[in-house]
């Protein structure tokens, strides 16, 4: 009988979860762009983050837009051989890339890295009352350590798909001449001329929103940690997971939004 | 503690222990661990009787909690690769009944079981090694070796094999939700209808059994990553928090390389 009767409930919960998370969200959201008005930004804070989100962030990033730009000429390469279609191959793979894969790929690393240790380091703060203490000094949580690691991973973000995206290019082109004899050259040239510059464009403002997604994700789960030690394990967790969900949910209606 | 330890223990951590190592030999001795960690796992999966039940609970923790996450995402991954499909193929030419049989190959050959692995390492990664990084730092996993029961037997391998199951079911069904996904896109954006979505005359064998080996590949790589990063948590709170971190992306690489290897050489063993 309690099997029959929590179904509901637990559905109810979960629901009632959710909104209580996206509400938090969008309210940090506010708070985030509230202090951003006249801009008063922690500089250090800003560039010590930026650097060691985005910066050390540049191999795992580059290697994992190489593999994607790759992999999408592997995918086409039946298709290509069928009809014959060689001049296509560049095109195809880069259209994918920069537009869905690239992005969307770089997302998902870079919350794995980046926005679980954030949410790990803030929760670690919470739970060790330096949040508290921070207050005391009279110094806002919000200004000194939100955004600027709003604005790093935002703007990082950004900038990392902009790496990603010319890494794919070298990585396509080198599995394109590895299994399909498609020399370098031919690759570049029969690829340029199709690919318009939105194509690329429409990739890079995706990565804006997916770093916002991931900061905004990442902080709130952070500063909303509770329960001690486990605690940070478990928003660290939920907060890898809720950002992975807005990250597609993102993609969904910025993919029909930017076409 | 005193003064004087304190000023000791200052000193011993400032100076690092080891002479400095490059990322190089890190990334080394870490794949190193990992293949020790695998074959141990490979080795008590066929060897040893285990505790009844505990794969059962593992499977309800890794499959039935992370489906419905995984049926929400591979229905969003679904309609936007199919549009993206769309508008690429509206650019060369603006016949659009073959979509659906190009979408369906490239669903079945690596799209269902690669991209689909990203959200559930995401998630299966990061629960595994948060959950044995605590046990390692409460110094449950001591508890388990003075017992003579090695936490790669007790721990590992049922999460291994829940993984393998429940990894490879979640990904089929999240491979099937991603193709009624694009079948609804498909209908409403560019008006095809759903009798010439659905053909499947460009499916091979080779395609099926690429496919099904890397969802098992996959299942089996998430839980291996994450518990060798999990056993090898130290320093606290902290330290779990860095284990779940190194766990979710080192899946995630792990993932994409392996994907690159068995698509180079199911190309040339298994061709389209």
């Amino acid at each position: 009988m309690n099997a029959a009767l929590n179904i509901p409930y637990r559905m109810g919960a979960a629901l009632l979860l959710i909104a209580d998370q996206t509400g938090g969200i969008a309210i940090m959201a506010g708070q985030v762009v509230r202090r951003l008005v006249p801009p008063r930004i922690d500089r250090y804070e800003l560039f010590r983050n930026a650097y060691r989100m985005g910066v050390q962030s540049v191999p795992i990033i580059a290697a994992t837009a190489g593999f994607t730009g790759a992999l999408m000429v592997i995918q086409g390469a039946p298709i290509v051989e069928r009809y014959n279609a060689r001049n296509i191959i560049g095109w195809s793979a880069m259209f994918t890339t920069f537009r869905e894969l690239g992005p969307l790929l770089i997302a998902l690393m870079f919350n794995g890295r980046v926005g679980a240790n954030n949410t790990a380091e803030l929760g670690t703060m919470v739970v060790t009352e330096q949040i508290d203490g921070l207050r005391a000094l009279a110094i806002d949580p919000i200004t000194y350590l939100v955004v600027p690691r709003y604005l790093s991973i935002a703007i990082m973000m950004t900038a990392l798909v902009i790496i990603g995206d010319f890494v794919a290019i070298l990585g396509a082109m080198g599995m394109a001449w590895g299994i399909l004899d498609v020399w370098p050259r031919q690759f570049y040239y029969s690829a340029m001329p199709m690919l318009q510059t939105w194509d690329f464009s429409v990739g890079v403002i995706k990565g804006f929103f997916y770093g916002n997604m991931i900061a905004l994700t990442s902080c709130y789960f952070g500063l909303s940690t509770r329960g001690g030690a486990p605690g940070v394990g478990r928003s660290v967790n939920a907060s890898v997971v809720a950002a992975a969900s807005g990250v597609f949910i993102v993609d969904y209606l910025s993919t029909f939004i930017l076409h | 503690m005193t003064e004087a330890a304190a000023q000791t223990l200052d000193a011993a951590t400032d100076e690092p222990p080891l002479p400095k190592r490059s990322a190089l030999t890190d990334m080394l001795g870490e794949l190193a661990d990992l293949w020790r960690v695998t074959l141990d796992t490979l080795f008590y999966t066929f060897n040893h009787k285990r505790e009844k039940g505990a794969v059962i609970t593992q499977c309800y923790a890794i499959g039935n909690r992370s489906l419905f996450f995984m049926v929400v995402t591979m229905g969003f991954i679904g309609a936007i690769v199919v549009y993206q499909i769309g508008i690429q193929t509206a650019r060369i030419i603006p016949d659009m009944s073959l979509v659906g049989a190009t979408y369906v190959k490239l669903l079945i050959r690596d799209l269902a079981a690669s991209v689909g692995a990203m959200p559930l390492a995401t998630r299966v990664g990061a629960g595994i090694a948060a959950e044995i990084g605590s046990m390692v730092v409460t110094e449950q996993t001591d508890a388990l070796r003075m017992s003579a029961a090695d936490p790669v037997d007790y721990l590992v391998v049922p999460r291994f094999l829940a993984s393998v199951l429940m990894g490879t079911s979640i990904l089929l069904i999240g491979g099937a939700v991603a193709y009624f996904a694009g079948m609804l896109i498909c209908n409403l954006s560019f008006d095809v209808n759903p009798y010439v979505y659905m053909n499947f005359s460009m499916v091979t064998s080779g395609d099926c059994i690429l496919g099904f080996i890397k969802c098992l590949v996959y299942g089996g790589t998430i839980a291996l990553v994450s518990s060798q990063r999990g056993l090898r948590t130290f320093g606290g709170s902290e330290g779990v928090g860095r284990a779940t971190t190194e766990a979710v992306v080192g899946s995630l690489f792990a993932i994409i390389t392996l994907n690159l290897i068995m698509s180079t050489i199911g190309n040339f063993l298994l061709p389209a």
